[in-house]
């Protein structure tokens, strides 16, 4: 060692360090793609040698259920392995009895299977993750399963148990393989998305409290955030079979995923008024407020920066504790400090602000409080009424789009069906069984009709390995282990498409149709006529579904924007004219997920999808200061006041169903009449002094967005007058 | 205990039967472990996990055969 020079020690040690960076990032990114797909190959072959152990007719439905139930993570095959099971049971059922029905008639039978197929695509589009997916697979078992046994009804239940049967072996397959090789935890994906939605929100209040103006930064972030509730989502609905802490802390996601709702929406709310401040002339107030702002955002900080774990939120709690305890002073000093001579108007602008903050504030700390909880050990800290606090994620869906839907689902069935009687075409069921799943599987997308192109072109290179697998590797293959090798190479390829999100949806085609003209089933049989044949039913089949998806537009075309713009407004005027009031979180979660299923999120390059991510973003920034208002009139008791609140709310229902610049204008007037009213009230009839203050800064903060110009509702009523 | 049971006329192995609540009983368990945190003594939850139900379903199917 001594005779060795110093500088090629150094060299070397500087080469181990990179080389250990390059093994780390490996392990990070590169390792846990290889691994799964070596998971799903496992498994594939798992359940192939399984079913030809136990003699089952079809091997190919077991590698199927496979490929289709894995997931990189655990808890998600799992939770995917339950509700195919569930969907493909209730399928069998149906059929029995549609066949034992109608088993002589086909027109009957398909005119039964179109209603159901309709009915289950309906399902699919009102729920979510995957409860939507057993909906679709209850319908399309329908063609696997009912079609062939009406062919030969003597068979039936042999059809339905073997079905069920190399179902169950896939999925035993894929839940243990997942389980037990090298096993991903949910609960470290769903802290990371945690943390990072935390961190992410701190940052966002750090930016805007140091430059309030370049808020168009703001939005993206706003968007990103109304993903993540939907995925942290879909992850908690997943952890029902893991074993790990995600299991215990389900009610606490759950909750912390409408905290963070609350959160987010006040922040808006806060930001708007902030911009609107700095556009008027008179900066002191907005001076003030970005003060008071300034303060709050130092107590989210952890030396200098965004708290990343829980450890450090638990920090941040305290400091909020702190802040919020100082926050009346603080308030006070910036109101002596206002100098006399601004207007009324002005000041109530700050009481504004302050308001806003101050609910900001309280739910921000909430929300932080939750979040470090997940530090704190858990049995100490359940208490009993955490489980029944936590509020479910409800459903809201547009009744016109899910039938729609489900009127989808059934004409492509009639339409294959028709050319199956018709032409009397042998494929024709191959036919009709992949329509009636690439129809109604991809219903719930973002966008169904780029998913069906990419499913198309997995359907194309499916085909084409199923050929070269089939034709020339099946025929030279003896034993087991050769069948194994044979298939193994296209498995492999799809398997790979698979853990690419771009092509995601590719490697699904490629599985589905490579896996369903494969070869062999109890032993090797299959020929080229038969194999082309099915081939051209196959991309038929998905051509016909893209062509329902192209006509029956449900997510991109402009009426289907129009609609959600109107469902998004809808809640506001709910929020203002049922008599009961319609609760926060309802309007909070309802107004996210009508965006999120149209999928407009995901496509916020589009002008038009913009707009209607600025309807979302008024109809929250509206509708909590009417649920807020609402609240404060019931402690009112005066029935003129009352009166003059009810009309204001009457007139921002009526801009809301129907946005005009009249309506705006009337809106505006009457609001301003009830402060006007208000103010003198409470000095002829000595109303509650907080409850007073409280009912105007509402009504100011609802005056000043309908007042500001920048907003979707005076733009929207503009082209609405320029049209005319 | 017989080797197949008529259930409503078919015929099906009394093994699925054991199967069942082999499968119900380890789910029983499982909740239990999670709720009392026992799999945090645990080194590999799943294969534990899958062992249990290997147990299960054994010791019912040696009833049957």
């Amino acid at each position: 060692m001594r005779f060795i020079p110093n500088f090629i020690i150094n060299r070397k040690a500087h080469d181990l360090v990179l080389l250990q960076a390059a093994w780390r990032e490996w392990l990070t990114e590169d390792a846990p793609i290889i691994a799964y797909i070596f998971k799903v190959l496992l498994a594939c072959l798992l359940a192939m040698w399984l079913s030809l152990r136990f003699e089952l007719d079809q091997p190919r439905t077991a590698m199927m259920t496979v490929a289709i139930v894995m997931q990189f993570r655990s808890g998600m095959v799992f939770a995917k392995s339950y509700y195919r099971f569930l969907g493909t049971s209730v399928g069998i059922l149906v059929s029995f009895l549609l066949v034992a029905l109608f088993a002589q008639e086909r027109v009957l039978f398909l005119v039964c299977m179109g209603l159901w197929i309709g009915l289950c695509t309906a399902g699919s589009m009102i729920f979510r993750n995957f409860q939507s997916y057993a909906f679709v697979l209850a319908g399309y078992t329908l063609c696997i399963v009912g079609l062939p046994s009406a062919i030969t009804p003597e068979l039936t239940f042999n059809i339905g148990v073997t079905r069920i049967s190399e179902i169950l072996i896939g999925l035993i397959c894929a839940t243990l393989v997942s389980d037990l090789i090298f096993p991903q935890r949910m609960w470290n994906v769903m802290l990371a998305a945690v943390r990072r939605r935390f961190k992410d929100f701190s940052d966002l209040l750090q930016t805007t409290a140091t430059k309030p103006v370049a808020s168009t930064t703001a939005t993206p972030t706003l968007l990103r955030f109304l993903g993540d509730i939907f995925s942290l989502e879909t992850f908690q609905a997943s952890t029902g079979m893991e074993n790990d802490k995600s299991r215990l802390h389900r009610q606490k996601l759950s909750r912390m995923n409408n905290e963070f709702m609350e959160v987010s929406t006040s922040f808006h709310a806060f930001e708007q008024l902030l911009r609107r401040q700095h556009n008027s002339t008179q900066p002191q107030v907005s001076e003030a407020l970005q003060r008071v702002y300034q303060a709050l955002s130092a107590a989210i900080m952890v030396e200098g920066r965004s708290a990343q774990t829980e450890q450090e939120a638990l920090i941040v709690s305290r400091k909020l504790s702190a802040f919020r305890n100082q926050f009346s002073a603080k308030l006070h000093t910036e109101r002596a400090q206002l100098s006399a001579d601004i207007s009324a108007s002005e000041r109530l602008d700050f009481e504004t602000g302050c308001e806003l903050l101050q609910r900001l504030t309280d739910e921000l700390y909430v929300y932080t409080s939750t979040y470090a909880s997940l530090a704190a050990s858990q049995g100490s800290n359940i208490s009993p009424t955490e489980a029944a606090s936590a509020p479910k994620l409800e459903m809201h869906f547009d009744p016109l789009a899910v039938t729609l839907a489900g009127i989808r689902g059934t004409l492509s069935l009639a339409i294959l069906s028709a050319l199956w009687i018709l032409t009397d075409w042998r494929s024709g069921v191959e036919a009709i069984t992949l329509g009636v799943i690439s129809s109604t599987l991809f219903a719930t997308t973002p966008s169904p009709t780029r998913t069906i192109k990419n499913f198309m072109i997995g359907a194309i290179i499916g085909t084409l390995l199923a050929y070269f697998c089939n034709f020339h590797l099946l025929t030279q293959a003896h034993g087991f282990w050769m069948l194994a090798v044979a298939v193994a190479p296209c498995i492999i390829i799809a398997a790979w498409f698979t853990t690419r999100p771009a092509t995601a949806i590719v490697g699904a085609g490629v599985f589905m149709v490579y896996l369903m003209h494969i070869g062999f089933n109890s032993a090797y049989n299959s020929n080229p006529v038969t194999f082309i044949n099915d081939a051209i039913a196959d991309l038929l089949a998905v051509l016909i579904s893209g062509i329902m998806y192209g006509l029956i537009d449900l997510s991109s075309s402009r009426w289907s924007r129009q609609r959600i713009a109107k469902s998004l407004r809808n809640l506001v005027v709910a929020a203002c004219r049922d008599p009961v009031a319609l609760r926060r979180s309802r309007l909070e979660t309802g107004a996210r997920e009508l965006v999120q299923r149209a999928g407009s999120a995901q496509r916020i390059g589009d002008k038009e999808d913009r707009i209607v991510m600025e309807w979302l973003l008024s109809t929250l920034e509206i509708g909590h200061a009417v649920i807020a208002l609402r609240e404060y009139m019931q402690v009112v008791e005066h029935p003129y006041i009352s009166k003059m609140l009810s009309l204001g709310l009457e007139s921002v229902a009526q801009l809301y169903d129907e946005p005009s610049e009249a309506y705006r204008i009337h809106a505006i007037n009457t609001i301003d009449h009830a402060m006007a009213e208000i103010n003198q009230a409470n000095i002829e009839f000595n109303l509650p002094q907080a409850n007073q203050h409280q009912i105007t800064v509402m009504l100011h903060f609802i005056r000043s967005a309908l007042l500001d110009e920048e907003s979707v509702l005076a733009a929207g009523t503009q082209n609405k007058l320029e049209k005319h | 205990m017989p080797v197949e049971i008529a259930l409503l006329d078919a015929l099906v192995p009394s093994l699925l039967f054991a199967f069942i609540a082999a499968g119900v009983g380890s789910l029983i368990l499982d909740w239990i472990f999670v709720r009392y945190e026992i799999y945090g003594y645990l080194w590999y939850p799943a294969l534990f996990r899958l062992a249990l139900f290997i147990c299960l379903f054994a010791v019912l199917g040696l009833c049957i055969y």
